[in-house]
């Protein structure tokens, strides 16, 4: 063979191997810096749960005085937290998480009945700070499922789905609510 | 063209498509960091790398700047001014000032406002002001101020001008602005003192060394242009230097 193409072949060839050692070790990094991103998410919705949870006790206690009515409400908002704070597993907590968002949906909607618990500064306080933090899980959680739904679809793709079975990386699970665990609960009124 | 200028463009080619090839590479791996990390909102940014897209404020109604040609208000410019230099019957630009200056400011999407300092960032910004020297071409007032101000020599003798080109990019207030940075403490702020969660967080250059990048446009426009780095540089570099490659040995007398 002329030593001319001898050259042209070994650079091609030592392009072509360039490419393929980057492109692996960009899609190794990337499902890497992926698997991390959801970690990091779920981490981020669970410092806001349990912010929102240290809020809920001060809530509770002040609403009981004025709502007198509505026991079994602010029972089922004691037992939701109950239930998150021993939730171990993301499902779980995502359950007791809804049921929370629920109760509290609630308690907001009944409390435009009971004017002066409308006007209590200390109520009207926590009711501004638990609605935030329940705006910023809102972001959250769509920010989580994001970073799952972005893990999930290159984890199949076609060819990092060759690194991704070497990496031995399962589908995710998303953060999912279901509809009757974010319903309001019924109140019956006296 | 003769022979010796032939193979020297031919070298000069060859290492252009390596050069071609290498950016492809980068531009793949940015793709990549972008596609991966999904945008958050304002309001509930979290420390780390984020993405984040909204329009500009400034940090206050006084922390602002005036883009130095156009004279417009703004919280970042960056100018370049280039003059052209003859060197027998051919000639080249080359810069003689540039600069570049910006204020922490803000950026506001549909549910809050986060600080943003663009000190070390890679701003991509379209040029927001141009202007080439030519006969009976009459200069902005605000331009011939810079010139002035800057002490530029641009005219020669009395009557003529050289030949240069200015150019302004700037971030004006409203303008659409797309971040890729490292949220961390805001430092203008005490920890935990702010009102909302995003008060406490400043967004700023990345300490992991990942690129810090403050754009204008969208998502998809950022991405479509990086897919055409990607495929410029990763198909046209190798082609380049293979071409070269060739001319080279003709010149050398290499059998192919």
């Amino acid at each position: 063979m002329a030593l001319g193409l001898e050259v042209i072949l070994i650079f091609v060839g030592a392009l072509f191997l360039t490419g393929i050692a980057v492109y692996f070790i960009s899609v190794y990094n990337g499902l890497v810096r992926l698997r991390n991103n959801i970690k990091k998410s779920w981490g981020n919705i669970n410092v806001l749960l349990k912010q929102r949870s240290d809020e809920l006790p001060k809530l509770i206690s002040s609403v009981k005085g004025y709502m007198k009515h509505e026991r079994e409400t602010l029972s089922v908002l004691t037992k939701a937290r109950t239930d998150f704070l021993k939730a171990k597993t993301m499902s779980e907590k995502a359950e007791a998480d809804g049921l929370i968002s629920g109760a509290l949906k609630t308690i907001f909607a009944v409390a435009e009945n009971y004017p002066n618990l409308k006007a209590n500064e200390n109520f009207k306080q926590l009711q501004e700070r638990i609605s935030g933090l329940e705006n910023e899980l809102a972001d959250r959680r769509e920010f989580y499922n994001d970073s799952v739904n972005n893990f999930n679809i290159r984890i199949e793709s076609f060819p990092d789905m060759f690194v991704a079975r070497m990496m031995s990386l399962k589908p995710q699970e998303m953060f999912k609510v279901s509809d009757g665990d974010t319903k309001d609960v019924d109140v019956k009124f006296d | 063209m003769s022979e010796g200028n032939g193979f020297l463009y031919a070298v000069a080619g060859f290492f252009f498509g390596l050069f071609l090839f290498y950016r492809g590479i980068r531009a793949f791996m940015r793709k990549r960091l972008i596609e991966n990390i999904p945008t958050s909102k304002i309001r509930s940014i979290a420390m780390g790398m984020v993405e984040i897209f909204g329009r500009v404020e400034p940090q206050t109604a006084k922390k602002i700047l005036r883009s130095p040609m156009s004279k417009k208000d703004c919280v970042y410019y960056k100018y370049k001014v280039e003059e052209y230099r003859s060197s027998g019957k051919s000639g080249h630009w080359v810069t003689i000032d540039k600069g570049e200056k910006g204020l922490p400011f803000h950026v506001r999407d549909d549910t809050g406002v986060v600080l943003v300092d663009p000190k070390g960032a890679s701003v991509d910004i379209p040029k927001d002001f141009h202007f080439s020297t030519g006969f009976r071409k009459k200069e902005p007032e605000t331009l011939l101020s810079f010139i002035k101000e800057s002490g530029i020599k641009y005219n020669f003798g009395i009557i003529f001008k050289k030949n240069m080109r200015f150019s302004e990019h700037f971030l004006a207030p409203n303008d659409r602005c797309y971040v890729m940075g490292e949220a961390a403490d805001n430092p203008f702020v005490e920890d935990a003192t702010g009102k909302r969660n995003a008060d406490d967080i400043m967004i700023r250059k990345p300490e992991s060394g990942i690129k810090y990048y403050i754009t204008d446009k969208g998502e998809k426009e950022i991405l479509s242009s990086l897919n055409r780095a990607v495929l410029g540089g990763l198909i046209l570099g190798p082609l380049l230097s293979i071409g070269c490659l060739l001319i080279i040995f003709l010149y050398t007398g290499i059998n192919i």
